[in-house]
């Protein structure tokens, strides 16, 4: 059964949850994936991912198929961790001097796991890149989209989406080196 | 890595390639099972949301209508505005046609009194004129 058919049977109300259950299988992984790459830590891709999902339970009556249904989950997933980063932002700029003393005590879940320099340098060059930028690489460079797709995901031109991947090649290359 | 095109592969360097393919590695591992317990905590909430009242869609009909109630706000000040000032212009336009009536239009009986009545005021003014001059001549003569 297409992504379509199921999209139908949903809006139709037809065994709706049979059918976002099948959507949800088929889409979690590369979702799920994108965000972790995003965000680095287990925990908030988990809650960032739910809330996709959820929104997507919400919206798919709405939903009218001019876009593939992938385009449509990546692009409310973009939003979503856009948003989830921004409000972390806050938070953090806001209980700074608390964090910094988890920090010191609680190493993040990333940092437990013996890593070589280059992949701590890495993950710090990734967490500098803006964060738009940093969506369209790990589109691009690991899933392969074509730019018209990650284009009409984040809401660019191509010619935009071609630039924000060079861009992010060219930054984590310097951060690399300098770090 | 992905299948990107060569052109774009020669962009990256061996270094920041292999830094990037142990970061996928890391990236994908989850715990055992988690998509599972993913879906199950998933269609939890959602049950839960579903047995929630409907009130907040209330608020977001209201919410996405926001534009629409100030659009017709504007409208309706600007529709007010309109008429009000156009009602004045009327009245001012009447007025104004009042003032120039024809004589030739207004009937005889119209003027005649208008004329008798006016006879009559400047009859008095003119009585207490020469009141007044004569009092003043008979001031200077003492």
């Amino acid at each position: 059964m297409t992504d379509q058919a199921l999209i139908t049977q949903f809006q139709n109300g037809d065994a709706k949850e049979h059918a976002f259950t099948q959507l949800l299988k088929r889409h979690r992984e590369p979702v799920f994936f994108q965000i972790k790459k995003m965000v680095l830590e287990h925990a908030d891709a988990d809650d960032i991912a739910q809330a996709v999902w959820i929104k997507v339970w919400n919206k798919l009556d709405g939903f009218k198929q001019e876009s593939a249904f992938s385009t449509w989950l990546f692009r409310v997933a973009y939003n979503e961790t856009l948003n989830f980063i921004a409000q972390k932002k806050r938070i953090q700029a806001q209980t700074k001097q608390n964090q910094l003393d988890q920090d010191a005590t609680q190493p993040m879940t990333h940092h437990s796991i013996k890593e070589s320099d280059i992949q701590i340098k890495l993950e710090r060059a990734i967490a500098e890149l803006p964060e738009k930028q940093r969506f369209v690489f790990m589109l691009r460079y690991f899933d392969a989209f074509d730019y018209e797709k990650i284009a009409s995901i984040t809401g660019t031109t191509v010619g935009g989406a071609k630039a924000n991947y060079h861009q992010a090649v060219k930054k984590m290359t310097e951060l690399l080196h300098n770090a | 890595m992905g299948l990107i095109n060569n052109m774009e592969n020669e962009s990256i360097s061996k270094e920041l390639a292999t830094a990037l393919n142990s970061f996928k590695a890391k990236s994908d591992q989850v715990p055992e099972g988690y998509f599972d317990q993913f879906e199950q905590e998933l269609m939890r909430q959602i049950q839960t949301e579903k047995q929630q009242p409907k009130q907040a869609t209330i608020l977001s009909m209201f919410a996405n209508q926001k534009k629409y109630l100030v659009a017709a706000s504007l409208l309706f000040a600007i529709a007010t505005g309109y008429l009000f000032y156009n009602d004045t212009e009327q009245k001012a336009n009447t007025m104004a046609k009042v003032d120039l009536i024809d004589i030739k239009t207004l009937p005889d009986e119209l003027i005649e009194a208008y004329v008798n009545n006016n006879e009559l005021i400047a009859e008095v003014e003119w009585n207490s004129a020469i009141e007044n001059a004569g009092s003043s001549i008979s001031t200077n003569n003492n």
